[in-house]
């Protein structure tokens, strides 16, 4: 039986809230205190709450959650950079002392002096540090600047410094926190490429917190989803993974539910006044939710004073993060209506809604004849995408759109088949 | 006693480079660079030259600019180290919370790096011993130990004095104030052959005058100060008589100090 390298045990981390007390507070306290009185103390904020799991040797554990979730907490604790209030942490084998990539980094002095120094720090010794050198040079793509000093690195920079140097250390156990978040694509991609190095070929064990929860898919091998300091999911990644953005989901839909459509997301010239927007269903009535594969309208009704000429109207799905996913317009219609004084309803017929289930919000536009907006926004409705079939998996495993698709399977044993798929076959 | 020495054996390359950076660090962008560290203990001899010109202070053989460089030497040391360790591990908040290593390497690079500024003032003091043709003896061995021991004198404070720094930053505030003080009840400006005088052979303070000496030796640079003088310019072995109350003191202190260290460390990337 295997020892797990980290091992957590009902640890719990509690915070004082509030400000320092004045020395005459902690007097009085005190004193009061000695004389046998209650003294009310005050509540205490619980960080971490009674969390354990452990984990074993070469696994890449992702933690995830929202802000204030605990996340950072737990990794100072594994760390040893700060004591749980109660329970107990015991690691096995060397840590990569290290929470923020570039963390050990002194503006004042170079590039070569901060690799020394942060080596050190990482428990690397100049020897190795010197003879790593130039690897940790390149990496990082400093060669130009590795003489100047670090406070005058552009932020990219010296994450890449950081990085550099931090991988190069030798430590069992790497604590990674929102590392990936900075650097250019190309670096990023750099950065993804080594860490999976570390990983794979090194077998080292990794505990990585990032909000980018395709990343924590692709490079875990475990997740672990966090929520005001409790473990709420604990296991693949892809089921935590979902668990996480469904529950995201769900508060980004709150938010914008609550906000008035006509209000912040619209930017309109006065022109067009938006009544109502929305999918409506084949009786007409307003919804927000529909079914996969069924056809649904998006109808929008217009209020405007003066007639305006042939206008375009343009409809568009995307996603809560504001990937747009596609846009219907009328361009290329034809026989394009004018608006006329008073309410015009445009309606947008769907034959089959062409998205995966999830969340997904609606967006506008309204132009005239010589494209001049008049009316758009992002994020007006958001609505439900549901299935009819249970087992469809989630958006962000699957992908977003679905095309409709038909199957064709048949058998190869004939020849005449098989010389059409150019696969040969005995002659 | 011997795991934490040994512990911090692990750690000595770290240790080196976090004094190495410190000292970078500080004459990085100063034009005067290490010039500054003379600096201070010159410009407070040609002051105290100028105070003992209108009150008139007895030297003996020792010219008063030597004697008072040698009892600056150790006592700026000591001032130093102090102020930078007790300030240590509150100026390196970012490492606190972000990195794991003994937050002992804190006060300990701190005084640390004013080992290598004293090396410097050493060479003034040569310069001076050379105009003023004093020679050290075979006594002027005994400095690496005294050295040592305002080491441990600074760590005594500094550790205990960082620990609370980071809960209360009155201590870092109060200590200067408290330094010039120790620095007017210290044999700098006087020798202590003068205190030796008035109190214990003029019996100034009446039958009170024994007890307000040893009381006066408790403080550690008393006994360091006179050591320094004694072994580099008398040539003699410094006088236990007026070093053994101080050093009770810091064996006492030393254990404590670490102890309040350790028990706050835990702590210090919360409330830092």
């Amino acid at each position: 039986m295997t020892m797990p390298i980290i091992e957590v045990d009902h640890v719990t981390k509690e915070y004082q809230l509030g400000q320092l007390k004045s020395l005459k507070q902690t007097f009085l306290a005190t004193a009061s205190r000695l004389v046998g009185k209650e003294v009310e103390r005050p509540v205490p904020f619980k960080a971490l709450d009674g969390v354990s799991f452990s984990i074993e040797e070469g696994e890449v554990v992702g933690i995830i959650g929202t802000n204030g979730a605990g996340k950072s907490t737990l990794l100072k604790l594994i760390s040893n950079i700060s004591k749980p209030s109660s329970g107990n942490i015991t690691v096995q084998g060397k840590i990569a002392p290290l929470i923020e990539v570039g963390a050990g980094l002194i503006g004042d002095l170079t590039g070569r002096e901060n690799i020394y120094l942060n080596g050190t720090i990482l428990g690397l010794s100049t020897k190795k540090i010197k003879y790593k050198f130039d690897e940790i040079v390149a990496f990082a793509e400093l060669e130009e600047f590795i003489d100047t000093p670090v406070k005058r690195y552009s932020s990219g920079m010296q994450v890449r410094l950081g990085f550099s140097i931090a991988t190069v250390a030798d430590a069992d156990i790497l604590i990674v926190d929102e590392v990936l978040a900075v650097g250019d694509l190309a670096f990023q991609r750099k950065c993804f490429d080594r860490m999976e190095g570390l990983i794979k070929r090194q077998g080292k064990t990794v505990l990585l917190v990032s909000h980018n929860i395709r990343q924590i898919e692709r490079i875990c091998s475990r997740a672990i989803l966090l929520d005001r300091g409790r473990i709420l999911s604990d296991g693949v990644p892809d089921e935590v993974c979902e668990l996480f953005i469904e529950r995201s989901n769900e508060k980004i839909e709150m938010q914008t539910r609550q906000m008035n459509f006509s209000g912040r997301n619209l930017r309109s010239t006065g022109e067009v006044e938006l009544v109502s927007y929305g999918l409506v269903d084949e009786a007409g009535n307003p919804t927000d939710v529909v079914t996969m594969g069924e056809p649904t309208t998006i109808r929008g009704i217009f209020k405007v004073d003066e007639a305006i000429e042939r206008p375009e109207v343009v409809y568009g799905f995307h996603t809560i993060d504001f990937f747009y996913i596609a846009s219907m317009g009328t361009a290329s219609v034809s026989d394009r209506r004018d608006f006329v004084p008073g309410h015009n309803v445009v309606d947008c017929h769907l034959p089959s809604v062409p998205l995966v289930p999830g969340v997904y919000c609606l967006r506008l536009g309204v132009l005239d004849q010589y494209r001049r907006e008049m009316l758009c926004g992002d994020m007006i409705v958001v609505f439900n995408v549901v299935s009819c079939n249970e087992k469809t998996v989630h958006m962000p495993i699957l992908g977003i759109v679905s095309i409709p698709s038909s199957w064709d399977f048949s058998n190869t044993d004939n020849k005449q088949v098989m010389q059409q798929l150019n696969l040969g076959g005995e002659t | 006693m011997v795991r934490i020495v040994k512990d911090l054996y692990e750690y000595r390359e770290l240790l080196a480079v976090l004094a190495w950076k410190n000292v970078i660090v500080r004459y990085k962008q100063a034009y005067l660079g290490l010039v500054w560290t003379i600096l201070k203990p010159v410009l407070l001899v040609l002051i105290f030259s100028i105070v003992r010109s209108f009150v008139g202070i007895e030297t003996g053989s020792v010219p008063y600019v030597v004697l008072t460089f040698g009892a600056l030497i150790p006592w700026v040391f000591f001032q130093e180290s102090t102020s930078e360790g007790v300030n240590s591990v509150v100026s390196n908040a970012v490492l606190v919370k972000k990195i794991y290593f003994p937050r002992v390497i804190f006060p300990l690079t701190a005084v640390l790096t004013k080992v290598v500024e004293l090396f410097i003032n050493f060479i003034i003091l040569a310069v001076l011993m050379a105009i003023y043709h004093i020679t050290p003896t075979v006594h002027a061995l005994w400095v690496p130990l005294i050295i040592l021991y305002t080491v441990v004198v600074a760590l005594c404070i500094s550790m205990a004095g960082a620990a609370m720094n980071v809960y209360y930053r009155d201590v870092a505030t109060a200590l200067p104030v408290v330094l010039s003080l120790f620095m007017y009840l210290s044999p700098i400006i006087y020798p202590l052959a003068m205190v030796k005088k008035t109190l214990l052979e003029n019996q100034a303070a009446g039958k009170w005058s024994e007890t307000l000496f040893t009381l006066y030796t408790i403080n550690p640079l008393v006994g360091i100060i006179d050591g320094f003088q004694k072994a580099m310019f008398y040539g003699v072995a410094p006088d236990f008589g007026v070093i053994w109350q101080g050093l009770i003191l810091v064996t006492v202190a030393l254990p404590i100090s670490y102890f309040i260290f350790k028990r706050a460390e835990a702590y210090f990337a919360d409330v830092i």
